[in-house]
């Protein structure tokens, strides 16, 4: 169906390759998995598999692309391709254009030449299979970021094109959600469509796969089976994150007391009750993590953990109870104040990026803090996380697995002894995930306390010494992770 | 986080009107209030909209503006009298015993009158604008505006600026507080804010062009743009749409028939 062949490009201003050389063969029915590091290539592969390098943008282009045997440079433009291609990007917000999930899919079925009644009738069938109908009158922004993608991922379904192109559509869904996603692209699967998909959760698409690609530095590392591809012991790092051996590699220069001994807690919550208006959203929270515990917060989408940990520097003030930092109610200090003791990374580290330099964006929180010293603390945030050799460079320019580690760097060098990670290995492969890890296990050995939300249960099965799981705004467990792994 | 002119699902009175009627209504009201000076009938006006607003149980959804509709209503009075001094002096707004400046920035009654019609067309158009907008869904505006063979590149612009409002408050959101657990403290106030510029809108617009990359390929690849559209759940004229065409028609002949026979009402 889709065939690329010896495709090389390099992006407009850009010097290195995006791809280089890469020959892929898309079958009729097949289901190909694409991942590998940030930065390999991966969505500019989808970008030339859909015609949409070839037409909408520039750059040094060499290769053919041909869809059905024909070059997409012969199709008339995007909407030619699109009544073979459908694609789902990884931004399901900036794929909704209209104000209700009904009208959403509605417009996008007006446009295929349908009859009315075909229409009503595939709408229907739609919403079924893709389990929206209970949400047909939500407007995007009241949805959820794994019903967000739904909507992205039924609206592309209702074009019933043949090929499907899937960029990272899990990246920020939990367990469940990712299961619906899975679930819904193997029935297409049945039913014959052709799928490619950038994706970094191998385990839970192991089922749908037929042929496993992992892509480094623009070209293919490795292609086939995934059992065979899986033999190599390196390719396998990629594919799946390894976390084990984390917590045993635990050496302390610091002495730490056991959790829960601490003469003074890091992070002391005393039935803390937290709503949105009039939408509850914490219930009864009453916890304590000692200094220099490694916490995983764990639980679906919506159980309450970010709003949990934006209660530590006081982003949200508690509707009742307290939530007590180093010995002090937070509802006696300022934001400012609290990140001396509290750094927060927050999921998508785009949020906070806005200087000229990666040491720039360093400065930017020593400046605030009136910390002094200031060359000597961003080497050192820098070499712990890697990135030394991107001081001068400009912040986006960096991969998706480095703009994590910049964001950890950024608030490690305001020395917190508090360091509060949302969901930090979104978007990664297996080796920028466990390096993420490591960075945040040598900090704990240093004596900082971590707590990590995440929706990957190997993380706090690896990494964590202590489990929190969350559910609908209330602690429905609280174990070491040892006890958790045993059980 | 108050959604600012985003489409409220609902089955009101205005919801079940064509957007044509609808269009029709925004423009009597707009073409009214501004040949109108007079204030008692632009006061009339604003409440005539309150209670459609009421009828159709979206008058809540207005309220939530009157904030902002009040705070430039206040300016409007406040640049007429700075600007636009007539008729009877009221006072000063520096005070006489002040030494070298006193007694200078007279506040007229002209100027207030001015500032008050000002401030009560800026509510009438704001209304029903807001009418308009949260009653309608972008797929009826999409058809409608289509069979006035308006250019769909130009609906889709018009749709997109809308639906993106509360994305982008939202997204400020998010980029402000990940500022701030960095330790920033940008100040309160208009300098506070002036500060806060930079940290907050560079992440703000970089993300911003970005995500309308996204936007822009998935309009093409969904195949909007290909102006082959089935006709299909099109609203169609009922009942309210008659009724409301029907008072139109009697407001804008009352009121042509009251400049000529009754100015005093209107000017």
């Amino acid at each position: 169906m889709i065939e690329l062949s010896e495709v090389s490009y390099t992006y407009p201003h850009a010097v290195q390759e995006a791809l280089h050389r890469l020959s892929l063969v898309l079958e009729k029915g097949r289901c190909i998995m694409v991942t590998g590091p940030s930065g390999a290539g991966k969505t500019t592969l989808c970008l030339a598999a859909c015609g949409i390098l070839s037409h909408e943008y520039g750059g040094k282009k060499a290769g053919i692309v041909t869809i059905n045997g024909k070059n997409v440079a012969d199709y008339t433009g995007l909407s030619d391709i699109a009544r073979t291609i459908g694609i789902v990007f990884d931004d399901a917000e900036a794929q909704m254009i209209f104000t209700t999930v009904e009208e959403e899919i509605l417009s996008a079925l007006e446009y295929r030449g349908l009859s009315p009644d075909e229409i009503e009738r595939r709408l229907a069938a739609i919403m079924e299979v893709t389990y929206l109908s209970t949400l047909k009158d939500r407007s995007p922004h009241n949805l959820s970021g794994g019903q967000k993608q739904r909507v992205a991922l039924a609206a592309t379904i209702a074009l019933g094109n043949d090929v499907l192109i899937l960029d990272e559509p899990t990246a920020e869904l939990d367990e469940h959600a990712t299961r619906r996603i899975v679930s819904i692209l193997a029935n297409l699967r049945q039913q014959g469509k052709t799928l490619l998909i950038v994706e970094h959760k191998y385990d839970h698409f192991r089922e749908i796969v037929d042929t496993l690609v992992v892509m480094e530095h623009g070209t293919i590392a490795a292609i086939g089976a995934p059992d065979e591809v899986l033999k190599d012991e390196r390719i396998k790092k990629i594919v799946i994150p390894d976390f084990s051996g984390i917590r045993n590699g635990r050496s302390l220069t610091v002495q730490v007391a056991p959790a829960g001994t601490a003469a003074v807690p890091a992070i002391d919550i005393r039935h803390l009750s937290y709503s949105y208006g009039d939408v509850p959203a914490l219930h009864d929270v009453t916890i304590s993590i000692g200094a220099g515990e490694f916490v995983a917060i764990i639980g679906e989408n919506g159980s309450g953990k970010t709003t949990l940990v934006r209660q530590f520097n006081r982003l949200l003030t508690p509707t009742t109870g307290d939530v007590i930092v180093n010995g002090r109610n937070t509802r006696d200090c300022t934001i400012a104040e609290l990140a001396r003791d509290v750094g927060l990374v927050f999921q998508n580290p785009d949020h906070m990026f806005f200087a000229d330099t990666v040491r720039d964006e360093i400065v930017f929180g020593l400046v605030n803090l009136g910390i002094d010293n200031k060359d000597a603390i961003i080497d050192r945030a820098l070499e712990e996380a890697g990135l030394l050799h991107t001081k001068t460079l400009y912040p986006r320019w960096l991969s998706r697995g480095e703009r994590q580690r910049l964001a950890i760097a950024c608030v490690v060098a305001m020395q917190p002894n508090i360091i509060v990670l949302d969901e930090p290995t979104t978007g990664l492969d297996g080796d920028e995930a466990r390096l993420v890890m490591e960075i945040l296990k040598k900090h704990q050995q240093k004596g900082h306390t971590v707590v990590v939300i995440t929706h990957n249960r190997d993380i706090a099965r690896y990494c964590a010494d202590r489990i929190i799981t969350m559910d609908e705004g209330c602690v429905v467990s609280d174990t070491r992770a040892q006890e958790q792994a045993d059980g | 986080m108050a959604e600012i002119l985003q489409y409220v699902h609902k089955d009101g009175f205005f919801h079940r009107l064509t957007p044509f009627t609808k269009i029709l209504f925004i423009v009597v009201a707009a073409v009214m209030c501004v040949i109108a000076t007079g204030i008692p009938f632009l006061l009339v006006m604003v409440a005539v909209l309150l209670l459609v607003a009421y009828i159709s149980h979206l008058h809540r959804k207005l309220i939530q503006q009157l904030r902002l509709v009040l705070v430039m209503s206040v300016v409007f009075v406040v640049i007429t009298v700075l600007t636009m001094p007539n008729g009877t002096t009221l006072g000063t707004l520096i005070p006489q015993g002040v030494p070298v400046i006193g007694g200078s920035i007279p506040v007229t009654d002209g100027a207030i009158v001015i500032g008050l019609v000002l401030a009560l067309r800026f509510m009438v158009l704001i209304f029903a604008f807001q009418l308009f907008l949260i009653s309608t869904q972008p797929r009826d505006l999409v058809h409608a505006l289509d069979r006035l063979h308006m250019p769909v590149d130009y609906i889709l612009m018009f749709i997109i600026a809308l639906r993106f409002i509360p994305t982008l408050q939202i997204e400020g959101q998010r980029i402000h507080e990940a500022q701030l657990a960095r330790g920033y403290n940008p100040g309160t106030g208009l300098l506070g804010k002036v500060r806060s510029v930079q940290p907050i809108v560079v992440p703000l617009v970089s993300n911003a062009l970005l995500r309308s990359t996204v936007l822009g390929l998935t309009i093409d690849m969904r195949g909007y743009r290909t102006g082959t559209r089935t006709r299909v759940r099109e609203r169609r004229f009922c009942t309210g749409d008659y009724i409301l065409m029907g008072c139109l028609a009697i407001a804008a002949a009352g009121f042509t028939g009251i400049i000529f026979f009754a100015p005093g009402l209107v000017f």
